[in-house]
């Protein structure tokens, strides 16, 4: 009998974060890395520390937004392992440790941070 | 009308028994306009060389013998036609990521073994025995399967799955578009023996969608879709089977 | 019997072989910057946490020249990323549940859906983001 693949664990995180990197990250980078330091459509202290602590306090948003990160982090790392393996490199035990550790890694730490920005409020 | 023009076939050559390496032999050969590449080949054949060894048979389309690489691109060398590359040269070689028998004929043993591993056949549950009664089936419930069906065994999706060729583990397009032609039809209920092939690393897993299986396929089969969704089936039986009873896993 | 000999060709720079191959690595390749992207949220959420010193070097970062001009890039992976995403997404849907949609209902059809899905999410971002934001 040929073993079961783990493979729907880090597929179902892959597909996950594949769509949310689809839905919101244009956007995202549009407000965030292009119209808000350019001031188009918002003020010139739009993102200030004050704010983004009110808006990052907030558990949906904190959480909302570690969670996406998280997402991020494990889609890429499917993706970087299988294209390694597409370029020639052997998807060894290591190097699945190495992507999807370095993944729940970043994640954990994005939680962490969330978690601190919610309890001080 | 049927002009007479000339267009050079260069074809990959490979006997094993004097070629260390395969090589290139290049054939002028004359054409009409509704000379296919078969029909040059086997122009070839006939009255220039001899030795070049190729697989036919049906001529249209529908054995699934003849398939080839053009210029890189997998076809039924039946269908495809002389006229739509000259002036250009063409270049014909033996389906990609197959062992090479001789000349365009390649090894299938290993797509043969995992046909045979998909159960590709109805499976009905026991004493469910409809006798000499027919068997009936809604329209719907034939559409559900009618398209993986028409499957030739061409093995022109695995000449265009670079998956297949990296590791030949994966069970591959064709198989996996039957298994899910049987897995899809109102008739069979074999799916828990061939759910162990679906989620298998070489099963769906070896899967990266790069979506090539579907473009090639002569007969529209779509083997991509069939595996995707038996990721979705394979993501589910992976969760669910803690909830199943004992036994059942 | 013995078996003949065969010859097995590599697999080297296979993607040279087919463009649609070119593309498929492409399409793999954003994820590489949708990892960094999520990089440089974190460094963000990390500074805000530390405090507003941290905060306004990287909220200086993001306001420079060059921020502005890599987001161009990050912005068109992301954009080729949803679109690729939005295509093949319909394959992913069983026929089961097709079925029950009229008739008509095809793979082009669910990924307009996908894409009006995508346009009115990406929308009442931006106006959520437009007013909570000044």
């Amino acid at each position: 009998m040929k073993p079961r693949s783990h493979e729907p664990i880090f597929w179902s995180l892959f597909g996950g974060g594949g769509m949310l990197a689809a839905l919101v990250g244009p956007i995202l980078v549009l407000i965030i890395g292009l119209l808000v330091p350019i001031g188009l459509g918002f003020g010139p202290e739009a993102m200030n520390y004050e704010q983004m602590r009110g808006l990052l306090g907030h558990p949906m948003m904190g959480f909302g937004l570690a969670i996406l990160i998280a997402l991020f982090f494990f889609h890429a790392a499917h993706r970087i392992l299988h294209t390694l393996h597409d370029l020639g490199v052997h998807a060894s035990e290591r190097l699945k440790l190495i992507c999807y550790g370095s993944a729940a890694g970043g994640s954990a730490l994005a939680v962490l941070v969330a978690l601190v920005l919610v309890l001080r409020g | 009308m049927s002009q007479t023009r000339t267009i050079v076939i260069e074809c990959l050559r490979f006997h094993p028994e004097t070629d260390e390496a395969p090589y290139y032999q290049s054939y002028e050969v004359p054409f009409t306009e509704e000379m296919s590449v078969l029909e040059g080949l086997q122009y070839i054949k006939d009255h220039l060389d001899g030795t070049l060894t190729f697989r036919w048979s049906c001529r249209m389309a529908i054995c699934g013998s003849c398939g080839c690489m053009v210029n890189d691109e997998p076809v039924l060398s039946c269908q495809t036609f002389l006229r739509d590359y000259h002036p250009a040269r063409i270049r014909v070689e033996p389906l990609a990521h197959f062992p090479i028998l001789r000349d365009l004929a390649i090894d299938q043993t290993d797509f043969l073994a995992k046909l045979e591993s998909v159960h590709p056949y109805l499976i009905p549950s026991t004493g469910d025995d409809p006798g000499d009664q027919p068997r009936h089936q809604t329209p719907d419930q034939v559409q559900d399967y009618l398209g993986y069906a028409q499957c030739i065994n061409c093995l022109l999706c695995y000449a265009a799955c670079p998956q297949y060729g990296l590791n030949d583990a994966f069970t591959g397009p064709a198989a996996l578009a039957l298994l899910h032609r049987y897995n899809a039809d109102s008739r069979d209920a074999g799916k828990d023996q061939r759910m162990e092939v679906i989620n298998a690393e070489e099963g769906v897993w070896g899967c990266t969608l790069v979506g090539e299986c579907s473009e090639v396929c002569p007969k529209h089969v779509d083997p991509a879709r069939a595996i995707n969704q038996n990721k979705i089936a394979s993501t589910q039986d992976y969760f669910l089977r803690f909830l199943k009873p004992r036994g059942r896993r | 019997m013995n078996q003949p000999r065969t010859y097995t060709r590599g697999m080297q720079r296979w993607w040279l072989r087919r463009p649609s191959y070119r593309f498929y690595l492409l399409r793999e390749g954003t994820s590489v910057v949708i990892a960094l992207y999520g990089l440089f949220l974190l460094a963000g959420m990390a500074a805000l946490a530390v405090g507003p010193g941290a905060f306004e070097t990287w909220r200086g970062l993001l306001f420079s020249p060059l921020s502005w001009l890599l987001h161009l890039v990050v912005l068109a992976a992301f954009t080729f990323h949803a679109w690729t995403w939005f295509k093949v997404l319909p394959l992913t849907v069983p026929p089961v549940k097709t079925r029950r949609f009229p008739r008509g209902f095809t793979d082009a059809t669910l990924n307009r859906v996908a894409l009006w899905a995508w346009g009115v999410v990406s929308l009442v971002i931006l106006v959520a983001a437009m007013r909570g934001l000044q």
